[in-house]
């Protein structure tokens, strides 16, 4: 793993930390997230990891503005984004369901913030954005026409070409079946890599969390259960619930995998 | 968004709320103040009184036979394998009525059914005395029917008929099945089927107005009172209040009956047995009524093209000509043109941008245009007529074009609301955050997203409005002026004089003009799904 390398080459260009400080946010009187906290480095991966209704997809629309928080504070490089609105924090989401317009084709799609945004991407850039996708094939294509994995590109792709300084993505592989996740997984790792951009990503599986992130941060009930590396994680779950949820499940993988192919394969 | 948001509110208080309170304060004003005397003094007219069980009678009538024969013509569309091109022909027979006044069938049932009539003289006998109570019910079928099927029709389509194959398959006879998987999920559709026509037949005007002869019923009263030789503005509210009270209990009623409705969670499409005798027996039962219905209108396409029907049946243009060239005919069919293209380019934009507001925006009162829609569909035209000619009489409103389109858009929202509503709530929710993460406003996204991926609610919308426009009679009668008349009231001061050939080619001219945007309106729709 080679986390925290990103860390310390490109802070000074994108923006820096993203930190968030005692976080709480109530629904009616029900509270969904309770004093959160954690800071993560520009072009780091990380995981809100959880069970469904833990409060990760709300901890995320706090961050990309759509939801205002209760109390505690989001400090973004040297700013406090805490009540800056949405559409001027600058960040950006790929929504579960991508959200892609139907009335227009993938390259429209792609292109659409540009009219708003003018000269925030070049025509060349643009390309390379296409390119780096794969999606030239696909361009003309209606949205009906895209296959899964096809229209996650393209979202990801319409996301990538406003410059977003925060990539946010919601369950980005559950739609998905499984060759096509690890290409878009690896796709994500690139993506984050590449243009040294910070991402967010909300799953509830401990495999896609621990394989594709360089940090995870696992909710139970709106709380923090454990913040850490995949390693730390592993090696350390500190924690009763992260046993029970993360490490488990991971072992009765492990151990369906050991039984079809043998100890060999199992630790390959 | 706030602005648009107030902007609809403030027209619906201005123009459905204010005229509602201002007819129940007419109805209890009298010389010493506020009372219900007014309501007393109907009570005790014997005429009022005869007049509104008479209604009553007929509406039911009329509601329990369409219901019978629209169920007939939904159950030979979708539970029988008759030919496929004779279904869909029956389909689109069914809502050719739907293109013309109600104020046209009583003219078609007199020139089919009267003495001297297409049918009677077929027959070689009077079948029936059409004036009164047969000619208000023929009428009432007619303009029920098309509705009524719809209704079921589209129950029908929710139910899942894997269930007939499975009743079958555990021993059920054939009664039980029908029952079981046929009728029991439908009976929601069925009721409200019913009471639906009840409620259109008891407030409509245009039948009574041709073919009531002297059988009162409560709407030919009401035109009397507010427009006969002594109008009495006071009691007119009185009986409109008192149409309005079925109509609130018909639509309460309406939406408990639908809660009966089964909702299956998966349609499945499932081939049915073939069974000769069902199919033969449905086909020839649906064909006989549509061909009913139809051959009731044929006199409306033969009789003005005859020198003097029925005596000198030879071919002649003469009388649709005459309409033609007549400066008067034509100015009323160009003001019902204008009031129907005002009435859908406005009221599409009202009542799509109310349940925009409503569905996909999160303002604090938007559930407000929900209210509306359900008090529209409340009130009967005639109701929401007399209530403005009470509010506006002394205004500047009075005998323009505004009021009538205003009017029209009132009366006929909550449809096209419904139909904007629906599709809109189905659109993903994340399109505005999307399009504002993009750089959009809120009007952008919904200019470059949401209504592009809305154009064929937005058709649909408009085409309801101009039809409806076009042939509504009961909510403009009382709104209309010498020159901002229009074809469906012109045809009601024609009958005055007898003048039938022009009825008829009036008629002919609105059904091919509402034939031509529907036709328009359809074929749009479909290359935008194609695509």
């Amino acid at each position: 793993m080679t986390y925290g390398f990103y860390t310390e080459s490109v802070s000074k260009e994108v923006g820096g930390l993203l930190k968030l400080h005692n976080i709480s946010k109530q629904f009616d009187g029900k509270t969904v997230l309770n004093d959160i906290s954690f800071e993560i480095g520009t072009g780091e991966i990380m995981s809100l990891l959880g069970p469904s209704g833990s409060g990760k997809t709300t901890l995320l629309h706090l961050i990309l503005g759509l939801t205002g928080v209760d109390s505690g504070s989001i400090i973004f490089g040297n700013e406090d984004l805490t009540r800056v609105p949405m559409r001027k924090r600058g960040f950006n989401i790929v929504f579960q369901d991508y959200a892609l317009f139907p009335n227009l084709n993938a390259y429209d799609n792609i292109i659409y913030g540009l009219r708003n945004k003018k000269g925030v991407a070049s025509k060349q850039e643009v390309q390379e954005y296409i390119d780096f996708l794969e999606l030239t094939p696909h361009l003309n294509k209606r949205i009906g026409e895209l296959s899964g994995g096809q229209k996650q590109r393209v979202a990801l792709a319409r996301t990538l070409v406003t410059k977003p300084k925060i990539l946010l993505l919601d369950e980005p592989l559950s739609a998905l079946d499984g060759v096509i996740k690890e290409s878009i997984k690896q796709r994500i790792q690139s993506i984050a890599r590449e243009f040294k951009l910070t991402t967010i990503i909300v799953t509830h599986d401990p495999e896609e969390a621990l394989t594709l992130s360089d940090k995870i941060l696992i909710i139970d009930q709106g709380k923090i259960a454990r913040f850490g590396t995949p390693q730390e994680i592993i090696s350390q779950p500190d924690n009763d619930f992260v046993e029970r949820f993360i490490i488990k499940q991971l072992q009765i993988k492990r151990q369906n995998i050991y039984n079809l192919f043998g100890e060999m394969y199992a630790h390959a | 968004m706030r602005v648009a948001f107030i902007l609809v509110l403030l027209l619906f208080i201005g123009f459905l709320f204010l005229p509602l309170i201002i007819l129940l304060l007419r109805s209890l004003e009298t010389d010493q103040g506020l009372s219900l005397s007014n309501y007393a003094a109907v009570w005790k007219e014997q005429d009022m009184l005869g007049a509104a069980w008479n209604s009553i009678k007929v509406s039911a009538a009329a509601a329990v036979i369409a219901t019978v024969l629209g169920f007939i013509l939904a159950y030979s569309i979708h539970c029988t394998r008759i030919f496929r091109p004779i279904k869909g022909g029956l389909r689109i027979a069914i809502m050719l009525p739907m293109l013309l006044p109600t104020i046209t069938y009583g003219f078609a049932i007199m020139y089919s059914f009267g003495n001297q009539g297409l049918i009677t003289k077929l027959l070689g006998r009077n079948l029936f005395e059409i004036y009164g109570f047969n000619g208000l019910l023929m009428g009432y079928i007619i303009y029920t029917l098309p509705p009524a099927f719809l209704l079921i029709h589209n129950a029908f389509g929710y139910v899942d008929k894997k269930f007939i194959i499975v009743s079958r398959l555990m021993g059920d006879g054939t009664l039980r099945s029908f029952t079981n998987t046929i009728l029991r999920p439908l009976v929601g559709a069925l009721g409200g089927a019913f009471v639906l026509a009840f409620i259109l037949s008891f407030t409509d005007f245009g039948i009574p107005a041709s073919v009531g002869g002297t059988y009162p019923v409560i709407a030919s009263q009401l035109y009397q009172v507010m427009l006969g030789s002594i109008p009495d503005f006071n009691q007119g509210a009185v009986i409109a209040v008192l149409m309005l009270v079925p109509a609130v209990f018909g639509i309460g009623l309406l939406h408990y009956l639908e809660k009966l409705n089964f909702h299956y969670d998966k349609i499945t499409d499932i081939e049915l047995p073939s069974h000769r005798i069902r199919d033969a027996g449905f086909g020839i039962a649906a064909s006989v009524i549509v061909l009913g219905l139809l051959s009731i209108f044929a006199v409306m396409f033969i009789a003005p093209f005859m020198n003097s029907f029925p005596y000198d049946t030879s071919f002649t243009l003469k009388h649709v000509n005459d309409v033609l060239a007549s400066g008067d005919l034509t100015g009323v069919y160009r003001n019902s043109l204008w009031v129907a293209l005002l009435t859908s380019l406005f009221g599409t934009l009202v009542a799509y941008g109310s349940a925009l507001l409503n569905v996909r925006t999160k303002l604090r009162a938007r559930r407000a245009t929900d209210i509306v829609s359900m008090i529209t569909n409340t009130v009967p035209g005639m109701v929401l007529g007399i209530s403005y000619l009470l509010l506006f009489n002394g205004s500047s409103l009075k005998g323009t074009f505004t009021i009538i389109v205003l009017c029209n858009i009132v009366h006929l929202f909550t449809t096209p609301y419904l139909m904007a509503k629906n599709s809109l709530s189905k659109m993903n929710p994340s399109w505005e955050t999307t399009g504002e993460l993009l750089g959009d406003s809120w009007f952008k996204t919904v200019y470059r997203v949401v209504l592009p991926n809305s154009v064929s609610t937005v058709l649909e919308m408009f085409s309801y409005y101009f039809i409806n426009s076009m042939v509504t009679i009961s909510g403009i009668i009382f709104l209309v002026s010498a020159h901002t008349s229009v074809v469906a009231s012109k045809i009601k001061e024609l009958q005055h004089f007898a003048k039938f050939n022009e009825i008829f080619v009036l008629s002919l001219l609105i059904f091919l003009t509402n034939l031509v945007v529907k036709v328009i309106c359809d074929g749009m729709q479909r290359r935008r799904a194609v695509h």
